[in-house]
């Protein structure tokens, strides 16, 4: 589920990070090496997931609000410890972090802004594959002085990933990812290249349809793909967007209907964690082969 | 034009229109394959593409297309006012607010019968404002003043609670009640739907008589009999029911119901009840058509079909204003 970044959260709660800082510097010996550390604000959720696999807590200042919303965020459990922002140059302007991460696109003026005042900024693409994740991974690792581990997550995901990965034969099982407002994931996103790790092939794909498009619901009845991968409706507040999932064309459809496959959040940031999406969609096309053929 | 022969050609041209939407759609069936799917069976894809998804959206420009040209001319006819149409005394509007309000808010949990209550909730509001305004003889001119303020706030109310939805995508929703679309409806909607419009449909033509005595002014219409209160209460009812049941499944569509009236009127003895049943088959046949342009102007992104009516509609709505105003001098 891919959903609006901009949403409001909770303004800054200082608090409980001067509290872990504090607890931390008390506990752990080598307190020296912390304090070099740069102490990181992540505006964006894709970043945040990124922050908090690598950082020392301490050097986590805040991270953004939708970073405790458990469909966009994989470590939103770990996340809820810490202070939240809402992406304003002006909550960046008082923690004064030494660095500031963020994605491409997301509240663009509010970068610039940031570079003009004087504040080290770094963007990651928000464009991810599963392939791009070791790179951002050893970046987010440079960034935050914490190379080493960035260095042993990515040899591990590399490794996993290699093992894992089972491309699709051309007569694979067609899936098609079919969320709100009939909108498909198409070529170059993440859920397409964790659809083809996982041997299934993406079927608006081949169709030529690149990014998150809308896809005709006559096509999708058409083209009747094995597998239809529908969004979760959105808890407590109904839309209609979330009810053309129910359209009973696609309820008369012959092709295997599911929702929630994938962990929730594991798949809407690339991370080492969408390996677990990869792991969950490759169980379900082993359960498919076999259900087909016995 | 003898009227028989004018509503078996509009007949004629609404059937036309009707297979046309039938036979259109990105899935590019053959017309035989198509017309088979839907009566006799054959493939799966096929049978489901025509009976679940091109059916739908025919017959609801069908119904809501007949609901608003009919609407229109009761308005045009009781209000005596050429500009008159189902926007104008604030049913459309208040209807979207009305469904968006119960649908939204989750207290339905996502019950689809959520959005006729509402719809029909919001429209019975709108008519009970409207019929307090009017209460006490007041003027027509008062009344559509009372339409277009009762418009613009539930316009806006409209926008504010699907801003406020925790939804995501609720926000995305406003373009939809504000300009209607019949994208990816089902046989649901209409069932939905088709009772209350039909009803609705019943209440406007039960009261033709009254609205050709009303063509000589309020006072004339009482002393031939006419008795106004429940003329009015039952066109107004009829019209909060046809287009408060549309609104309900396709969002507010406007202008359908302004320009059809007068492009038929020319064509009848221009005495309002015999401009109705036309009005309604107009309406029909302009819905349809719009649907179909919406579908096919731009291949590859569907419009709204409220924006190509607006687009039609909101000129022609101009230009009246302008002649109107030269006939007033």
């Amino acid at each position: 589920m891919v959903r609006a970044v901009d949403r409001c959260g909770f303004g800054p709660r200082r608090r409980p990070a001067r509290f872990a800082a504090l607890l931390f510097t008390l506990l752990a010996a080598p307190a020296a090496a912390e304090s070099t550390l740069p102490r990181v604000m992540s505006l964006n959720v894709c970043t945040d997931q990124l922050v908090l696999a690598l950082a020392e807590p301490g050097q986590i200042l805040s991270l953004s609000a939708l970073a405790d919303d458990p469909d966009l965020s994989f470590h939103s459990a770990i996340a809820a410890a810490y202070p939240k922002n809402r992406g304003l140059a002006e909550e960046v302007f008082l923690a004064r972090p030494d660095i500031v991460v963020t994605g491409t696109y997301s509240l663009h003026n509010t970068t610039q802004l940031l570079r003009h005042i004087g504040t080290r900024v770094e963007t990651f693409d928000y464009a991810q594959t599963l392939e791009s994740v070791p790179g951002a991974v050893r970046r987010m690792g440079a960034i935050l002085g914490r190379e080493a581990r960035a260095e042993t997550i990515a040899e591990a995901y590399e490794a996993e990933l290699a093992a894992l990965s089972s491309p699709p034969a051309a007569d694979a099982a067609a899936a098609i990812i079919y969320e709100q407002n009939g909108v498909v994931l198409g070529s170059g996103t993440l859920a397409d290249s964790v659809l083809k790790a996982a041997g299934f092939r993406n079927l608006a794909a081949e169709r030529g349809y690149e990014g998150m498009v809308p896809y005709p619901l006559e096509l999708l009845v058409r083209d009747r793909p094995d597998l239809v991968l529908l969004a979760s409706p959105f808890p407590g507040a109904p839309s209609l967007a979330d009810q053309l999932v129910e359209h009973p064309a696609i309820a008369s459809l012959k092709s295997l209907r599911r929702k929630g496959i994938a962990p929730r959040g594991s798949w809407s940031c690339a991370g080492p964690f969408t390996l677990e999406a990869v792991r969950a969609l490759k169980a379900l096309r082993e359960e498919m082969a076999a259900g087909g053929e016995g | 034009m003898n009227a028989l022969r004018l509503s078996g050609l509009l007949i004629l041209l609404v059937l036309m229109l009707f297979i046309g939407s039938l036979l259109i759609g990105p899935a590019a069936l053959d017309p035989i394959a198509g017309m088979k799917g839907l009566f006799a069976g054959g493939e799966e894809a096929a049978i489901i593409i025509m009976r679940e998804v091109r059916l739908p959206r025919a017959l609801l420009g069908l119904i809501v297309g007949f609901s608003l040209g009919i609407a229109g001319a009761a308005l045009q006819g009781f209000l005596r006012n050429p500009l008159a149409e189902p926007g104008l005394i604030g049913v459309s509007a208040t209807a979207s607010l009305g469904a968006v309000a119960i649908f939204y808010s989750g207290l339905a949990g996502s019950s689809m019968l959520a959005l006729p209550a509402g719809a029909l909730a919001g429209a019975l509001v709108a008519v009970l404002i409207i019929l307090a305004i009017a209460a006490g003889n007041t003027t027509t001119l008062t009344l559509i003043l009372a339409g277009v303020a009762l418009s613009s706030l539930s316009g806006a109310l409209t926008s504010l609670a699907l801003n406020l939805s925790p939804n995501p995508f609720a926000s995305y929703e406003i373009i939809f009640w504000l300009l209607g679309s019949m994208k990816d409806r089902s046989m649901v909607h209409v069932w939905l739907s088709l009772p209350l419009m039909a009803a609705g449909w019943a209440l406007i033509l039960a009261s033709s008589r009254a609205l050709d005595a009303l063509t000589f002014g309020e006072a004339t219409a009482a002393s031939l009999g006419t008795n106004l209160p429940r003329a009015r209460l039952s066109i107004v009812c009829g019209v909060a029911l046809a287009v408060g049941a549309g609104t309900a499944v396709t969002g507010a569509i406007g202008f359908i119901g302004l320009v059809v009236p007068h492009l038929i009127r020319p064509l009848t003895d221009r005495m309002p009840s015999s401009l109705l049943m036309p009005s309604g088959l107009g309406g029909a046949a302009l819905l349809l058509a719009a649907d179909i342009a919406a579908r096919i102007v731009v291949p590859s992104r569907e419009l709204n079909v409220g924006v190509l009516t607006a687009l039609i509609g909101a000129p022609f709505f101009l230009w009246l204003v302008a002649r109107t105003r030269r006939e007033a001098i």
